[in-house]
């Protein structure tokens, strides 16, 4: 079923696109990865223009963690306070990024930055999830394997205002968090991802939070993130497609339930060594492209 | 149905021409019954524009005569449909062009040109910095056509000079205006050739040097696709017949291609109320997820 999309200005495969979208919702289900990082370039892929791509993205990013967000609330899995500080960060951190794009789409090289940057993550995607699998995979049955990264003594102690986060047990300067959600917003809004994949490691080893509540308060600042940076796009760049935005909503909720719901009974250590590769190989080839010389030299810009 | 419109389109103007085979008289551009003697030939090499990615004409033919009078424009030809639907099943539009010429004999050549709306384009070559390929300095065109469509009954150069070819827009590379100054490594016309391959190759420049034929009344109809990937707005379709190199008739046409339904309305709101437009995104998006939530749970 063909759909035209009036701000892509282009025409689609509607079930193509639920599939693909539901594809990458089961994955990030599966994997608990947002899943912008395939998404976002698989449009590209299609012929979406990037713009358009980046910026409706955003919005399959909010629907998908807000199904995820409910989950860990119930479990009381979510550190509300230190979710709402990173999500500052994130909320400035995004505008940020979405006034970068326009200028990038302005300059004609938003399409380098976004391989790069592209390649740069996927890479560093690629190497946690295949050390974290393998280290599973090797450790298997033995309660506790991994060990919780223990306290020490760090520069980011030494810095002022201090608060304290009693879910989480710590009692830290709100510097780290701030930045930590500023870095992630600028991402997100370049990148069209929702940067839980940076988010996660870092709230575990720089933060030093305990694992348990890393996922749900990471999906709380995906969740503010990812709706600030819809609504930047709609009012600013202007290029958020309500009907591709739909289609993705949709084919993503119900994918990532099915992963979630499936994950507790697949072999999930194989499963993300696997899309480790994947993920690897899609790093090699965006590399391969930006090195070799191109086959015609003249490129028009995106109208 | 377009093909009944199309009949009684054929028919109206076929009526047209009875009228006017009665008076003679009114006809603006007359007709002699006599063929006219061919202009005498002239090994004076034909005076050729320098115009930059305009192909050479590949043989010596007759000097171009400087036309004695405005070419006219009472020339029985139209399109089927000025308005087009972009509905969200929009798979591009079929623009049926038709009409004869004026000349018993069918003598002399038709084109079709069909525009889309003007815009100006970025042309960019790509150069290596630190080991990657990354654009250059932009290249603008202004007034390109979004969209060309050329058809002709015969080779554009074997109907009309290079200046008329040119100064028509019939070649797409005589379309584009060049601002500004192009990089200091580069000449114009590199980018120029290069932006007219690059519109092909994406299916907007499309020409068809024989996609026209004049049937044994000299009458022609075609339909011409403008591709989903064409931008919407007013399209011109622009219809010449060409004697004797020399354009005796012309007649322009203007259709639309605008968004309907549920199209429209996203549009509108996401350029005219667009902070409304993302809260109503955003909305969607939590509602997805929060339906799919609770749908799931109680499975």
């Amino acid at each position: 079923m063909s759909i035209y999309l009036p701000i892509a200005e282009m025409p689609v495969s509607g079930l193509l696109v639920l599939l693909l979208s539901a594809l990458v919702g089961f994955v990030s289900g599966l994997t608990g990865l947002g899943g912008g990082f395939i998404m976002t370039p698989m449009l590209i892929f299609m012929g979406i223009p990037a713009p358009v791509a980046v910026a409706t993205q955003a919005s399959q990013i909010t629907a998908t963690s807000v199904s995820g967000l409910m989950a860990q609330a119930r479990r009381r899995m979510v550190d509300w306070r230190m979710g709402l500080l990173l999500s500052m960060g994130g909320v400035i951190g995004s505008t940020f990024g979405v006034s970068i794009f326009s200028t990038l789409l302005a300059a004609g090289q938003i399409d380098i930055l976004i391989t790069l940057l592209y390649v740069l993550f996927l890479t560093v995607i690629g190497a946690l999830m295949l050390f974290e699998s393998f280290m599973a995979i090797r450790t298997a049955g033995k309660p506790l394997a991994r060990p919780l990264p223990r306290p020490s003594p760090m520069a980011l102690d030494k810095l002022p205002f201090l608060m304290r986060f009693p879910r989480s047990g710590l009692y830290i300067s709100v510097l780290p968090p701030l930045a930590l959600g500023f870095g992630v917003g600028v991402l997100a809004a370049i990148m069209g991802v929702g940067g839980a994949f940076i988010l996660a490691p870092a709230m575990i080893y720089l933060l030093r939070m305990p694992t348990n509540v890393v996922v749900g308060t990471s999906l709380l600042q995906v969740l503010i993130v990812a709706a600030v940076v819809t609504l930047l796009q709609a009012s600013i760049t202007q290029k958020v497609d309500l009907l591709l935005a739909a289609i993705l909503i949709v084919g993503g909720v119900i994918g990532a339930q099915l992963g979630a719901r499936l994950g507790a009974r697949l072999p999930g250590e194989q499963l993300r060594a696997v899309l480790a590769v994947v993920v690897f190989g899609a790093a090699a080839k965006l590399l391969w492209d930006l090195l070799t010389p191109p086959a015609y030299l003249y490129v028009l810009d995106p109208s | 149905m377009r093909a009944a419109m199309i009949l009684a389109g054929l028919l109206a103007l076929a009526a047209l021409a009875q009228a006017q085979e009665r008076a003679p008289e009114s006809m603006t551009a007359p007709e002699p019954e006599i063929v006219a003697p061919p202009p005498a030939p002239t090994d004076a090499a034909p005076r050729i524009i320098e115009a930059p990615g305009a192909a050479p004409p590949r043989r010596p033919r007759r000097v171009a005569r400087a036309p004695q009078s405005e070419p006219s424009t009472d020339f029985p030809a139209a399109i089927a449909q000025e308005n087009f639907a972009a509905t969200s099943s929009y798979q591009g539009a079929e623009v049926t062009v038709f009409g004869y010429t004026p000349d018993r004999l069918r003598r002399g050549d038709v084109v079709v040109a069909v525009r889309g709306p003007p815009e100006t384009a970025v042309v960019r070559r790509k150069f290596r910095f630190l080991a990657f390929w990354v654009n250059g300095d932009p290249v603008r065109f202004e007034d390109a056509p979004s969209f060309l469509a050329v058809y002709s009954t015969r080779p554009l150069n074997e109907i009309a000079s290079p200046r008329a070819i040119w100064e028509l827009r019939l070649d797409p590379a005589a379309s584009a205006r060049l601002v500004g100054a192009t990089p200091a490594d580069a000449d114009a016309s590199a980018y120029r050739r290069a932006f007219v391959r690059l519109r092909r190759q994406s299916g907007l420049y499309v020409e068809e040097p024989e996609g026209l034929d004049l049937d044994a009344n000299a009458l022609f109809h075609r339909q011409i696709k403008i591709p989903a990937n064409a931008p919407l707005g007013e399209y011109t379709v622009e219809i010449f017949w060409f004697r004797d190199n020399r354009l005796i008739a012309r007649q322009a046409n203007t259709l639309n291609v605008a968004r309907q339904g549920i199209e429209r309305t996203i549009h509108h709101l996401a350029t005219k109320h667009a902070f409304f437009y993302g809260i109503l995104t955003v909305l969607l998006a939590l509602a997805g997820g929060w339906a799919s939530a609770v749908a799931f749970r109680k499975t």
